[in-house]
Parts: C-alpha cells; sequence; structure tokens
C-alpha cells in the first residue's frame, strides 16, 4: 500500500533551524548539509498541467538541471523527475524520460512557460532503523518568491515534509506522532505552488481560448453580443505577445480563430450595433486576418511535416527535406513581418477602439432595430435561420455540383457553428452539445474537401517559388508531385463521402431538434 | 516495462547487473521497482532490506496477501524492492499446482504495474515454472553472459528453449557480456564470436571487477558509492543501451 505524504506548517515564531535540531536530537537521523534551491515552476500558456493536476518544477538550473514532475491532489507530493541538458520548452524536443511521458499527451505542440520562480531553503533528514537503513524521509522547507520587475521577495509559510518509505508506515506514525505530539504542528494541504500563486496574484487557468458564456435570456441583445465580443477581444488580446514572440504556434491560432469568430459575430448577429462600427470593424478585422495568414501557412506546413513526409514511400522521404528548408528559410522574414504588423499603430487602435466600444454603455434610445429586444429571440431568430440555409445548400448539392457549392455551404456550416457556440448557455446543454457535434462533423468533411485542395495549390506555389529561387533538385520536385496527388486523392475521398456526411446531418429527429430549439417569435428578421 | 535478469548458470553476476540497472533507472527518474525473485536473496541484501515478505509465497499465491503489502523502499528515492523470501524456493512447487491459465507471478504483479515505470526481476537461475512466468510475463530478459564457452553454451540452451514457446514470442532476449576479462584470449575471442551468432547481444561489456565484489561489504549498488570505477561506467552505459534498444522511437524531433 502506498503510504501518503504527510505535510506540516512550522508553526510562528520557529524556523527550519530550530525544526531540524529538534527532529534530530529525538530521532536516529542522518541530517545533509541546509541548501538553498532556486526552482522555477512551469506550465503552459492555457495551463495544462494544472487543469490535469499536475505542476512541474524545474531545479538546478546552474547545477544540473531537472524537471520534477508533482501531484497537486496528493499534497504536492513529487512523483518522478528527469534531468534535462537545458532550458525546458517543446516535449517534443526532450530526450526520452519519465517526465517527458507524461508531458508528451499533455501539452501536444504547447511550449513550456515560467510561471514564477521560488528559492526554497531546504535541509533534509533520514531517519534511519538499526541496520542504518532509511526508513522516512523529511523534508524542512522554507521558500521564498523571487523578486521580479512586478514584485518584492516574499517569505512563503515554511513545511516540514515527511516522504513515506514504502514498507515503513510504522516509522512514519512514529515520526508523524512526534511531531504532532510532543512538538505541536498542524498538518496542512498546501502544496507550494498553489500558496506562491496566490501569493503572486497569479489566478490559474485564467487563460482558455474556449468559449464560456453564461447569457440571460432576457438580456438585450447589443448588450449580450458585446459580451461575446469582449470575451473574443480578450482571447485575441491575451495572444498578441506570444505570437510576436513566437513561442509556439498556438498563439497565432488561437488569435486567429479569435479574430475568425469576431468577424462572424460581427455579421451574423445582425442589427445589434451601428451599421457603420459595423462595417469599420469588419475591415479592421479582415486585415488582422489577412496580416496573420502567411506565417500561419508556414506554421502548418511545419506541423504537418512529418505526417506528409511519413505518407509517402520510404525511398522518397529523403528527397522532401529541401522543402522544410525552403519553408523555414523564409519563415524568420514572414516572421519578422508579422510581428511589425502586431506592434504596429493599426493593431494598437483596433484593440483600444473596440474595447472602448465594448466597455461603453449600450444606448436607451436611437438603438439599432435588434439592438433592444431579447438576446434569446434575436438567437432563435438568427440560429434558425442559418440552419435552413445549411439544409436548403446542402441538399441542393448533386454529385454534379461545382466545389464552388460545397464551399458556399461550408461558409454557412462555419457561421451556424459559431452562432450555436456564442448562445449555447440559452439553450439545454444536452440537445446543444449534440447538434453542434453534428455540425462539426459535417464542417470536417466539408473542411477536407477545401483545405486539401487549398494544400495542394500551395503545394505547387510552393514549388514554383523554390523554382525560381533556383532550387531545381528533381527528387524533391517528384516527391512534392507525389504528395499533391495524395492530397487531391484525400479530397476526392471527402467529396464521395459528403452524400452520407449530410444525409447523417439532415435527420427527421435532428430536423426536429432545431426546429424545436430555435423556433423564432416574432417574426422572421 | 518489465525486465528479468536471467541465466540458467549461477554466479554470471546476474545480481550485480539487476541491482545496478535498477539503480540507475530510478536515479533516471522512473519509478522502479525490483523484484527479488531469487531465494538467495542478495538484492534485498545489497539494499538492506530483510529478506522476509509476510506469510511466505503460500501468503501470496493463496491471495491472503497481495504483493503490495511485501514492497520496501530502498535508501533510494523512487526505488522500491520486493524483498526475497527462503520460501520462494517452494514457489515453484506451489506455482505448480495451479493452473497454467492463472497467470501465477503476472495475476500477482499487475496491481502494481500501474505504480511504477520500470520493474526489474532478480530470477533465480533454472528453468521452471517460475521462470515460465517470468519469460511470459516480461519485456525484455537480460541475460548475463561470462565469455567462455560454457556461459555461452547455455545461452544456446535459453534460446533453444524459448523458441518451442510461443508464448515467449514477444520477449526481447538481450544478453550482455558480463564479467568480462580482456587480458584472457578465451574471452577476447569469445566477445568477437558470439555477438555473430547474437545480432541482439548488446555491445557494452561489465568487466570482471573486485569492485563488484566489494557491494557487499558497501550494502548498495556500485553506481551510488563509486560512480567512476570501470563497473559503475559500463553499468551506465549498458543502461543507456538497453533504452535505446526498447524504446528506439522517442527522440526530439523539431517543432
Amino acid at each position: 500500500m502506498q503510504l501518503e505524504p504527510r505535510v506540516y506548517a512550522i508553526p510562528e515564531g520557529s524556523d527550519g533551524t530550530r525544526m531540524a535540531m529538534a527532529l534530530s536530537t529525538r530521532l536516529h537521523c542522518d541530517a545533509a548539509a541546509p541548501v538553498k534551491l532556486p526552482t522555477r515552476w512551469l506550465d503552459s500558456f492555457d495551463w495544462r498541467l494544472y487543469a490535469a493536476g499536475a505542476a512541474l518544477e524545474e531545479i538546478g538550473a546552474d547545477t544540473g538541471r531537472e524537471l520534477v514532475w508533482h501531484d497537486l491532489a496528493d499534497g504536492g507530493a513529487s512523483v518522478v523527475r528527469q534531468r534535462i541538458p537545458e532550458e525546458p520548452g517543446f516535449a517534443q524536443a526532450m530526450a526520452p524520460g519519465p517526465v517527458r511521458e507524461r508531458l508528451l499527451p499533455l501539452l501536444g505542440i504547447r511550449r513550456l512557460l515560467p510561471l514564477l520562480d521560488l528559492d526554497i531553503g531546504r535541509r533534509s533528514l533520514n531517519v534511519l532503523d538499526d541496520e542504518d537503513k532509511t526508513v522516512v524521509r523529511i523534508l524542512i522547507e522554507e521558500p521564498r518568491l523571487r523578486a521580479d520587475n512586478e514584485r518584492a521577495e516574499l517569505p512563503l509559510s515554511g513545511r516540514v515534509r515527511l516522504l513515506p518509505v514504502r514498507g515503513y508506515g510504522d516509522a512514519l506514525r512514529e515520526v508523524a506522532d512526534l511531531l504532532e505530539g510532543e512538538l505541536g504542528l498542524a498538518a496542512v494541504y498546501a502544496p507550494v505552488l498553489l500558496e506562491a500563486l496566490s501569493a503572486a496574484g497569479i489566478h490559474p487557468c485564467s487563460y482558455s481560448p474556449k468559449l464560456d458564456y453564461r447569457l440571460d435570456p432576457r438580456q438585450r441583445a447589443d448588450a449580450a453580443a458585446k459580451e461575446i465580443h469582449l470575451g473574443l477581444l480578450d482571447t485575441l488580446s491575451a495572444n498578441v505577445q506570444g505570437t510576436i514572440d513566437n513561442l509556439d504556434s498556438e498563439f497565432l491560432h488561437d488569435l486567429r480563430v479569435a479574430t475568425r469568430r469576431a468577424r462572424s459575430a460581427l455579421t451574423q448577429i445582425k442589427g445589434v450595433f451601428p451599421e457603420p462600427v459595423v462595417a469599420d470593424m469588419k475591415e479592421r478585422f479582415g486585415w488582422l486576418q489577412r496580416v496573420t495568414g502567411p506565417v500561419r501557412d508556414l506554421d502548418v506546413y511545419l506541423l504537418d511535416f512529418p505526417v506528409m513526409r511519413e505518407s509517402l514511400p520510404a525511398p522518397l522521404r529523403g528527397d522532401l527535406e529541401p522543402l522544410r528548408t525552403f519553408v523555414l528559410s523564409h519563415y524568420d522574414q514572414e516572421q519578422r513581418k508579422l510581428a511589425a504588423m502586431l506592434e504596429s499603430p493599426q493593431l494598437h487602435s483596433l484593440l483600444r477602439d473596440w474595447r472602448a466600444f465594448l466597455e461603453a454603455p449600450v444606448p436607451q434610445a436611437a438603438a439599432p432595430i435588434n439592438a433592444m429586444r431579447p438576446v434569446k429571440d434575436v438567437a432563435d431568430a438568427r440560429i434558425g435561420r442559418m440552419y435552413r440555409r445549411v439544409r436548403r445548400e446542402g441538399r441542393a448539392i448533386t454529385g454534379d455540383s461545382p466545389p464552388e457549392d460545397l464551399h458556399e455551404l461550408r461558409k454557412s456550416c462555419k457561421k451556424l457553428r459559431y452562432l450555436m457556440e456564442f448562445f449555447q448557455s440559452l439553450y439545454p446543454q444536452e440537445e446543444m452539445r449534440g447538434l453542434i457535434k453534428q455540425t462539426k462533423t459535417l464542417l470536417d468533411n466539408l473542411g477536407r474537401f477545401q483545405d486539401l485542395a487549398v494544400q495542394a495549390e500551395h503545394l505547387r506555389e510552393t514549388a514554383l517559388a523554390m523554382h525560381d529561387e533556383g532550387m531545381h533538385e528533381v527528387g524533391t520536385m517528384l516527391a512534392m508531385g507525389a504528395l499533391m496527388r495524395d492530397l487531391l486523392a484525400g479530397q476526392q475521398a471527402a467529396r464521395a463521402e459528403f452524400a452520407v456526411t449530410f444525409e447523417r446531418f439532415d435527420t427527421r429527429r435532428n430536423r426536429a431538434t432545431f426546429e424545436a430549439l430555435f423556433r423564432a417569435r416574432g417574426g422572421r428578421r | 516495462m518489465i525486465l528479468a535478469t536471467y541465466s540458467i548458470k549461477g554466479g554470471v553476476g546476474k545480481t550485480s547487473a539487476t541491482v545496478n540497472l535498477a539503480y540507475l533507472s530510478a536515479r533516471a527518474g522512473y519509478r522502479t521497482l525490483l523484484w527479488d525473485l531469487d531465494p538467495q536473496g542478495a538484492a534485498s541484501f545489497y539494499y538492506r532490506i530483510k529478506p522476509k515478505v509476510k506469510g511466505g509465497s503460500k501468503a501470496l499465491l493463496r491471495g491472503k496477501r497481495s504483493l503490495d503489502e511485501a514492497v520496501k523502499g530502498t535508501d533510494f528515492e523512487l526505488l522500491d524492492l520486493i524483498p526475497a523470501d527462503f520460501s520462494y524456493r517452494n514457489l515453484d512447487l506451489l506455482l505448480a499446482g495451479t493452473p497454467k491459465s492463472d497467470r501465477g507471478l503476472g495475476r500477482l504483479l499487475e496491481p502494481l504495474l500501474v505504480e511504477y515505470d520500470r520493474v526489474f526481476i532478480d530470477c533465480p537461475p533454472s528453468i521452471s515454472r517460475m521462470s515460465e512466468d517470468v519469460f511470459r510475463l516480461a519485456d525484455a530478459l537480460l541475460v548475463p553472459v561470462i565469455p567462455t564457452t560454457l556461459s555461452a553454451r547455455t545461452l544456446d540452451q535459453l534460446t533453444e528453449f524459448l523458441a518451442e514457446r510461443p508464448h515467449a514470442a514477444r520477449l526481447r532476449v538481450l544478453p550482455f557480456f558480463s564479467m568480462a576479462d580482456g587480458d584472457k584470449a578465451l574471452h577476447t575471442d569469445m566477445m568477437l564470436r558470439l555477438p555473430e551468432r547474437y545480432p541482439d547481444m548488446l555491445t557494452v561489456p561489465v568487466p570482471q571487477s573486485t569492485e563488484v565484489e566489494r557491494m557487499g561489504i558497501h550494502r548498495m549498488p556500485l553506481a551510488a558509492y563509486a560512480p567512476s570505477v570501470d563497473a559503475s561506467v559500463a553499468y551506465e552505459q549498458l543502461w543507456g543501451e538497453i533504452m535505446r534498444r526498447l524504446q528506439p522511437s522517442a527522440g526530439p524531433q523539431a517543432q
């Protein structure tokens, strides 16, 4: 049976030195010299480790770097550790080891970023049995939050941690009795990271790109729309600096998704904001979407590269390397251009103007046509109408329809999905989840059909650009040709699957749910 | 991942290898368990753990006690050990009394597998029902071979035996040279010839060393108190080679 580690607070008026003295005079133990450990705590920007109940500590950046994986549910006990040669970043880039094994499925393509730095004064005592074997480990720790630009150094509460040695439960209980009885210590649940975050004023999980609104059905539609837009603007703003610094590709991805959603919300939640504001912001968000496009395209290439490479027959794989080199050689330049755009007055004024508008009170008179209606009515009408459009367009598609018809359907489908996501909290959760999932399945099919064609076209353009820049490796061009064939074959497969996918979306049951949930009141608008 | 050290012949440096490799695994940060199945209890002795399991093997197999209760932490973080027990000598008789479908040792070990990243099993030198269970259970068999004709012959016997066991088909057999003496012509000759017949043979030999014999005085793994002596360095390189063989796919990849 695994024994639980126990944590005690060092009482007021005492400190680590006195605790160590008190314990070593009462126990047969082996004490190590006190050390000061500089530690750094890490997570991804979107708190993936914290959300999974884990905490990651990097110790000894100056001596031998080591990552320690802690379990927050278990009072912050360390589970596994791994030496690393350099500053941690991407799990993919780490050498195999127990921490990497745990990081990889959680982090994916996100980079580890520092949360905060602690200096921990630590004394360790090993309690020994009559054969001088360790039976309990005691750590006496006095952590301090390190000073940085935003705060001065701050002492955190001192702790005595009992780390059990498996199979020696009796010894653990004896030491615990000594601490709780004679020494009068109280057990606490306090992983040091949680105390440090709170002391530093950092709120865990403060960033999530997910849409999570709690709208009131009777709320004015323009006020609800402002709430939706503010959420999107927060996400967009939160990702600007990470995109400029290019910490990982998800910053740009999340920034672009928030921009796309904002554009969709502007045009799809109709008649709630003054028309000139809508027209102006549509244009400015359009600009942002355009200038962020090229780096995203290159990111997609680099992220997909291993899969593309593996999809080729083994003898052709090596020939694809110059494509990666070519993409990388253009990457820095495109990234610099992007950073300049994101640091430009144009973006600053976009974010500032838009926030000022969204935070201003809603007008009491002379509001646009839907502004003062209850949001639920507007949502019903918009979603109902978009659903009917998707259905109409989808039903009109036959085996002979041109690709443009499928592209149009995809656009409508995306609008429908975003509308349902914005207004999700106004409807029964279960049904809404089901409908959104169905819509996503249809969108995936349409997305594959279009994206594979775009990728194939992109590959052709890249081949031309490589040729223009004097890269004439025949092997590479042939390998790229083989890739194009696969992409176009995949596109054809998606086209062939469309009819069945749409049929599954357009069932009698689905239709009934849509009609029941989004029956417009007060006429169509 | 379950790694068993095994040899038909005794006195070939098997327990020393297990003790050191398990220590290196824990030092690399893996939650590691060493199951001392050899009734001589040398691995338990090296880790200062009394070689006694409450109720012995009978209580374990009859389900009165779980293996979990027998686990003891060592002096090294992340490294735990299941001590040997003299009654393991009777384990074979007891296992023989249970049906083959019972999975014997595998059933005992299973609940512990979620708690450890690596399990090392130090097997006694014999071919028996117990070792058959280990062959079924382990991902890899680490086989120490002294570079002599006799020791090489036992490797042949082992491979012939395993070839007739369909349930051992997924078992990786990784022999390595143990107690190798570069000054003996017979040893150097064997170290050249044997890998030709056994291409899976690990390339790092563990040298004959009085330091290894002194582990009994220090009662801890050689790599913990004398990390720079030849044999320690060899264990470390051997461990690196084993990990590369068993997880070749893991490696850095550019973002």
